[in-house]
């Protein structure tokens, strides 16, 4: 391995860390408003991705149409998360939607199991050709087409919670529930809203990440929902270009210490990564700039 | 006149109980027979493809006339598919739960990780006193890591022999392809059965084949990016490229191949990776792709019962056709050692059943005849199927070529 390659698995791991991102946005975004964790988040986005499916499979739709279905069926799941495992449930009890979240994770994924008996499904690419050579280094012009769609999202993400009136009441709901009830914000509908959002940018992730495998497995939703949840504490709970560039980091990192040491190895020093943040900058990237 | 009738009808009615509980009912005894492996998971099409399968053979000997039992009634095989979820913890709680009712013996698990340690657990050396381990007859059909039986006199397995059909093929390949020269491997790290089969297996084979072994590339059960391995393959130019994974890297890697335009001569997969799982995930990638099973429904037998599988709703392969073979194994074993399946027989009939597995020199199976090992293993009859069209299609059989 020498230099071209290092710098390659970085490039790589940045275009696959998008993906992260909008992961780590959406662990994020909930927390940002209610400050719990939800942590089906990754099995809805994913679960989403496999409601896509049923168009091209199942009604004859062109493959294409796998992509606003996935994205539409994980803004339901992410609503209906929201009812199940946080309307009800009394929000007091810090462990009390961590259990159901995570008891929504499993039921998520046995779910996916039982219908697909656990086989690999085919998800459609969105670019099925050669990949850009430049040089000595080598871009999936899929993968590139991952990072424009997922900085796409991100970007209307921003644009809806800092240039609409809904985005500004997430944000009051976020920073001062009480006075955003107060000045006649309704509190469960913001509170739904954000789920359903969150919901929509996970379909994304969840489509990109069929796009860029190829494939969706069961097996993709713990990896994920980890990497997400280690995106979210880099970046700073909360923060959303925290996550962003968390994301980011997190896909180069990985990919580096594979390159460097071995792929057994890889998941450890991600982890010591976290460790480093947890205890050298315990608030994350952007812990000096608040909550969004 | 009323009392006559009385006596009439009562009469009448103890006749027709005799006839419904009469010489039939009381001859006739359930044979219980429980399978166990993952039917949760990523894993559980294994489980439904077993359970269907049992339950395909236990139909087919049932209405044949069932076991014939050691006192001459009849046993009617009664059959229950539990969930072991693939994991150790689970596949030996089920396994005791099972040991400590009515069943005479337990054919599993799907997951090697489970057979290793539940083998474990069980009376390592039959009879010995000193020795409190489960006394309970398991014969394997999935968990294919070679070696396992040996762990307990309790254990036995009808699994193919990957050793013996990996060394065939690669002598195969060197005889029909002389120009292929090295082998790249791509292996599942994390996978007990995967690593196995590349590190204790065809990295062995290989060599003795005259083949050059160039290396290997790494990844993960659940890895999603697969860049930097092809970028290795790649680099190592290999005639062949052995990839021991399951069906969801398998696609993966080979998807990122097709992205990246890596092309080798020719593509081996490992035995689990012969089944629909694979053409549901990559059948345009996994084109060409050769791997050594054995089952494929050749003969009428084979295509018999991949059809009654089918009934209920399961897809036979390498894994679930070891599952029917091992119904219709020990329906004859049952039949030769006089089980007689009455509740007070039980320990007995497991024990019965254990001497009757462990005398075995060969066994009837789909494909022909499997040859039994001092060990408690089976050398299976196997061919080399590769991907075509879609399709698993039979590139050679060792045994009638």
């Amino acid at each position: 391995m020498g230099f071209v390659d290092y710098v390659q698995a970085i490039i790589d791991g940045l275009l696959f860390g998008t993906t992260y991102s909008l992961i780590g946005i959406g662990f994020t975004l909930v927390f940002g408003v209610m400050q719990k964790i939800n942590m089906s988040y990754a099995a809805g986005s994913l679960a989403g991705a496999y409601c896509g499916l049923v168009g091209p499979q199942l009604m004859g739709l062109p493959p294409w149409s796998v992509f606003p279905l996935s994205i539409a069926a994980s803004g339901v799941i992410g609503y209906l998360i929201y009812l199940t495992c946080f309307r009800f449930i009394p929000l007091a009890s810090p462990l009390a939607t961590l259990m159901s979240t995570v008891g929504m994770l499993l039921l998520l994924d046995e779910i996916i199991v039982h219908s697909t008996a656990g086989m690999p499904q085919n998800y459609p690419a969105i670019y099925d050709g050669d990949p850009i050579e430049i040089g000595d280094f080598m871009l999936r012009a899929d993968l590139v087409g991952v990072f424009l769609v997922c900085v796409v999202a991100m970007a209307v993400l921003l644009a809806l919670l800092y240039r609409t009136r809904l985005g500004m009441a997430t944000r009051a709901v976020a920073q001062q529930p009480v006075a955003a009830q107060l000045c006649g914000m309704r509190l469960q509908a913001v509170n739904g809203l954000t789920f359903v959002i969150a919901g929509l940018l996970g379909g994304v992730a969840g489509a990109m990440i069929g796009a860029s495998v190829g494939m969706l497995s069961p097996l993709i939703a713990g990896p994920i929902t980890v990497k997400g949840l280690i995106v979210t504490v880099i970046g700073g709970l909360g923060s959303i270009p925290g996550a962003i560039v968390a994301g980011l980091m997190v896909g180069a990192a990985e990919n580096l210490f594979q390159a460097l040491r071995n792929v057994t190895e890889r998941d450890i020093y991600v982890m010591l990564l976290l460790f480093v943040f947890l205890v050298v900058r315990p608030g994350g990237l952007f812990s000096g700039r608040g909550h969004d | 006149m009323r009392k006559t009738a009385l006596l009439l009808g009562s009469a009448f009615v103890a006749l027709a109980g005799l006839a419904v509980t009469g010489p039939a009912g009381a001859q006739e005894r359930s044979v219980v027979i429980k399978g166990f492996g993952a039917k949760s998971g990523v894993v559980r099409s294994f489980g439904v493809n077993s359970e269907a399968a049992m339950r395909a053979a236990a139909e087919l000997i049932n209405s044949q006339g069932g076991v014939k039992l050691g006192d001459g009634a009849t046993g009617k095989i009664e059959v229950e598919f539990l969930d072991d979820r693939c994991t150790a913890e689970e596949g030996i709680s089920v396994v005791r739960r099972i040991a400590s009712g009515p069943t005479l013996v337990a054919i599993g698990p799907t997951c090697s990780n489970v057979a290793e340690p539940l083998f474990g657990v069980l009376q390592k050396k039959a009879g010995d006193a000193s020795d409190s381990g489960l006394q309970f007859p398991i014969f394997t059909d999935v968990a294919i890591k070679g070696g396992l039986a040996k762990i307990s006199e309790w254990a036995f397995r009808n699994v193919p022999s990957e050793a013996e059909m990996y060394t065939s093929l690669f002598s195969w390949v060197k005889q029909t392809k002389p120009d292929l020269k090295t082998i790249f491997a791509g292996v599942e790290e994390n996978f007990a059965h995967s690593r196995a089969t590349w590190y204790a297996v065809m990295k062995e084979a290989a060599p003795k084949a005259g083949l050059e072994v160039k290396g290997e590339a790494k990844w993960l059960l659940e890895d999603t990016n697969f860049a930097q391995q092809v970028r290795e393959i790649k680099a190592a130019a290999p005639d062949i490229l052995a990839i021991a994974a399951h069906p969801f890297t398998t696609c993966g890697v080979l998807k990122e191949m097709r992205r990246q335009g890596v092309k080798v001569k020719m593509l081996i997969g490992l035995t689990s990776s012969s089944s629909l799982e694979t053409l549901q995930g990559c059948a345009r990638e996994a084109e060409g792709i050769v791997i050594p099973t054995s089952f494929a429904p050749v003969n009428q037998a084979a295509e018999a019962a991949a059809a009654q599988a089918a009934k209920f709703n399961g897809s036979l392969d390498l894994h679930s056709a070891a599952t029917y073979e091992n119904m219709f194994i020990l329906k004859k074993l049952m039949e030769e050692q006089g089980v007689l399946a009455k509740p007070d027989t039980v320990q007995a009939d497991r024990e019965k059943i254990r001497k009757g597995l462990a005398a075995l020199k060969e066994t009837g199976g789909l494909l022909g005849t499997s040859k039994r090992t001092d060990d408690r293993e089976a050398v299976k009859p196997y061919l080399y199927v590769h991907a075509k069209d879609g399709k698993w299609v039979v590139l050679h059989n060792p045994v009638t070529n």
